[in-house]
């Protein structure tokens, strides 16, 4: 709508505002602070450190790994239907190749290059064709659906036999740096990474300009269809990442699996936005946002309610945070 | 404002009026003419090479299977026209999914709880429009946008879907299920004579009332609609209404046409969103309509069936569609871009 924003209808001067009003951001925190404190109060087996390191591992990690992707895809002004594409491509060449006996960094690379080929795809049909974000990944999302259960015999899982895993495989599912799973540890250190990276590079800079105020990147002669046709490929490159992760925790590559990550990525990337002042999307929200989905998620669990009682409460916060904020943020 | 700010707009011609006038008649014509000859292609092919296909059973068969995509998918169209052209802060009700799930679990426990078709009927309208008028209110009176507000509600509802049946199915039958599910008229089942006249009443409403007209002011320049004195809020917040009216229906037809509930309803919401987008095709000024849509809906009906009869793998037909929606949006595009 911001582009009317000159056009005042009859009667009504423009609305003028000169202070984003601090309230609307904090809603965010405050839920999440809320929440956790809520839990430890409510849950004896909330507050104690292996539950804690169990939100941050088995909630978090992944589907914040996923959700940067989609907050690139959403800063460079776009949308990724098709993260789930990513991860499962990803997972499915780690799989096939760790199986064939290959080696896991080779397969891993092979993985890495595989969901890559989704992101440049998007990107071509984005930056080089032209065709809106939504409709080119959601078409990416449905031929690489077809894809998947065609490989698969129609939709069959991929299962690694328990014995003979080789130990790279399992460090990256299981294992540990100093003490930090090693999901997590990747989680926090490709958003502390991308945090920086979007904020102070001038790479990072040219896809918030783009995201921001596309014409004037276009006039001001940014290359625009280079740039976003790499933060596509990026997206889907962290994604592949959280593919392969994925993949070496369960042992197994599920076809179309990587979908059960789309909205809660999207989702956290909104709510995220209402951290920044001006809406935007951005790292430090998003990760904020997945971390109330994962605190949210896990407690319910804990408080003894129905497993189904998750998605309502999951579903009843979002709308309460989003409402809040959109509220106050008028 | 910069989530509004975000420019996600269909790359549709109407999507900016300017360059429509000099190009966009030619590229649309072009493009519709096309598409239905694809569609015809597809036809004859199938009726040429699959046994039983061109048979009036057949065809009556994929109306009726069509019934619940369909009845969604109008949902979704109404709301699409009333939204514009902008998916992200234009309208979209990714809870229609969900919704036609809910609203068919309320109808199966209704019955199984020993009351009347009647009221098990007016059980899931009213499920399916309570939602719908959720949706109204997020999007309207809070101003929550619809891509995240709709998501919202889809989780809460997909959630209490799964805390009634503990994720388990519910059987059900009465007189009207029966009906729905064996009755057929002119061999067309009757799940499809439901869908077809309901496509015949929304388009009705849709394309020939002051009403519909007024729906497609508010998404194609809202700006414009309210300076016109049109209630630009309230015809936005019946769309999410209609749209909700829409899943409870579809929730009664699934019920008849699996007699029970599923478990897996929310897999239908992205084909809602495909083909309710795939159907602005059919339209000769490329934007949502209830003929295209319907089209569009009857087009993956027959390819599902003409794979299913040729023994292809029915998995194949996601992939279609996808490359279908990408090669239809490409060629409008570069259609579009040759002629300015």
């Amino acid at each position: 709508m911001s582009e009317f924003a000159t056009v005042s209808p009859a009667g009504s001067p423009p609305r003028i505002r000169n202070f984003p009003s601090l309230a609307p951001r904090l809603a965010l925190p405050l839920a999440t602070i809320a929440v956790f404190a809520a839990f430890s109060v409510v849950s004896p087996a909330f507050l104690v450190p292996t539950n804690v390191l169990s939100i941050l591992t088995n909630n978090f990690a992944l589907q914040a790994i996923i959700a940067l992707a989609m907050t690139l895809a959403v800063t460079s002004g776009g949308i990724d239907l098709s993260v789930g594409t990513a991860v499962d491509f990803a997972s499915f060449a780690f799989v096939t190749l760790v199986l064939a006996g290959q080696p896991v960094p080779v397969a891993a690379v092979a993985g890495l290059g595989a969901g890559l080929v989704v992101g440049l795809f998007n990107g071509f049909l984005i930056a080089v064709i032209g065709i809106s974000p939504f409709l080119a990944t959601l078409g990416t999302l449905f031929i690489g659906r077809s894809i998947q259960q065609q490989l698969t015999n129609g939709g069959n899982p991929v299962y690694l036999p328990q014995t003979g895993i080789p130990d790279a495989f399992r460090f990256l599912g299981h294992g540990s740096l100093f003490g930090v799973p090693v999901t997590l540890a990747v989680a926090v250190l490709l958003l502390a990474l991308f945090g920086l990276y979007l904020g102070r590079s001038s790479f990072g800079r040219t896809i918030i300009a783009i995201g921001t105020q596309p014409v004037v990147s276009r006039f001001s002669g940014l290359r625009v269809a280079r740039t976003v046709t790499i933060a596509y490929g990026l997206a889907a490159l962290v994604a592949a990442i959280a593919g392969i992760l994925l993949t070496a925790t369960v042992s197994v590559y599920i076809p179309n699996s990587g979908n059960a990550f789309l909205l809660n990525a999207i989702g956290a990337t909104f709510i995220g936005t209402t951290l920044s002042p001006l809406r935007r999307p951005n790292i430090p929200g998003t990760a904020l946002g997945v971390l109330l989905l994962a605190i949210v998620a896990n407690g319910l669990l804990l408080s003894g309610l129905n497993f189904y009682w998750q998605q309502v409460g999951t579903g009843l916060l979002i709308f309460a945070v989003l409402a809040f904020s959109f509220l106050r943020g008028r | 404002m910069s989530v509004e700010a975000i420019d996600l707009t269909l790359d549709l011609p109407q999507a900016d009026a300017p360059k429509a006038q000099n190009g966009g008649p030619l590229a649309a014509n072009l493009l519709r003419a096309g598409s239905l000859l694809v569609f015809a292609l597809v036809f004859l092919f199938f009726s040429a090479t699959a046994p039983f296909f061109l048979t009036v059973g057949n065809i009556g068969n994929v109306i009726g299977q069509s019934a619940v995509l369909g009845v969604l998918s109008i949902g979704l169209t109404l709301v699409l026209v009333s939204g514009g052209p902008n998916v992200v802060t234009g309208g979209i009700d990714l809870s229609l999914a969900a919704n036609a799930g809910l609203s068919a679990v309320v109808y199966a426990l209704i019955i199984q709880a020993g009351y009347s078709d009647a009221v098990a009927i007016l059980g899931a309208l009213a499920t399916g429009t309570a939602i719908g008028a959720v949706n109204a209110i997020a999007v309207v009176v809070i101003g929550i946008v619809p891509l995240l507000s709709t998501i919202a509600v889809m989780n809460v509802v997909a959630g209490v879907d799964l805390v009634l049946t503990q994720n388990t199915v519910i059987p059900a039958s009465s007189d009207v299920l029966t009906l729905l599910s064996s009755g057929s008229l002119f061999t067309i089942p009757a799940l499809g004579i439901v869908f077809i006249l309901f496509a015949i009443a929304a388009a009705l409403v849709l394309q020939f009332t002051p009403l519909g007209l007024r729906l497609y002011a508010t998404g194609e320049f809202p700006e414009a609609a309210k300076a016109a004195g049109l209630p630009v809020r309230r015809l936005t917040a019946f769309s999410y209404v209609a749209a909700g009216f829409c899943g409870g229906l579809a929730g009664i037809l699934s019920v008849a046409y699996l007699s029970g509930t599923s478990t897996g309803s929310g897999e239908m919401l992205l084909p809602v969103v495909v083909t309710a987008l795939l159907g602005t095709i059919f339209s000769r000024r490329l934007v949502p309509t209830i003929p295209g849509t319907v089209l569009s809906t009857l087009f993956v009906g027959f390819l599902v069936n003409g794979f299913q009869l040729l023994n292809l793998s029915s998995t194949l037909v996601s992939g279609v569609q996808g490359l279908l929606i990408l090669l239809v949006v490409s060629a409008t595009t570069l259609l579009r871009k040759e002629e300015i």
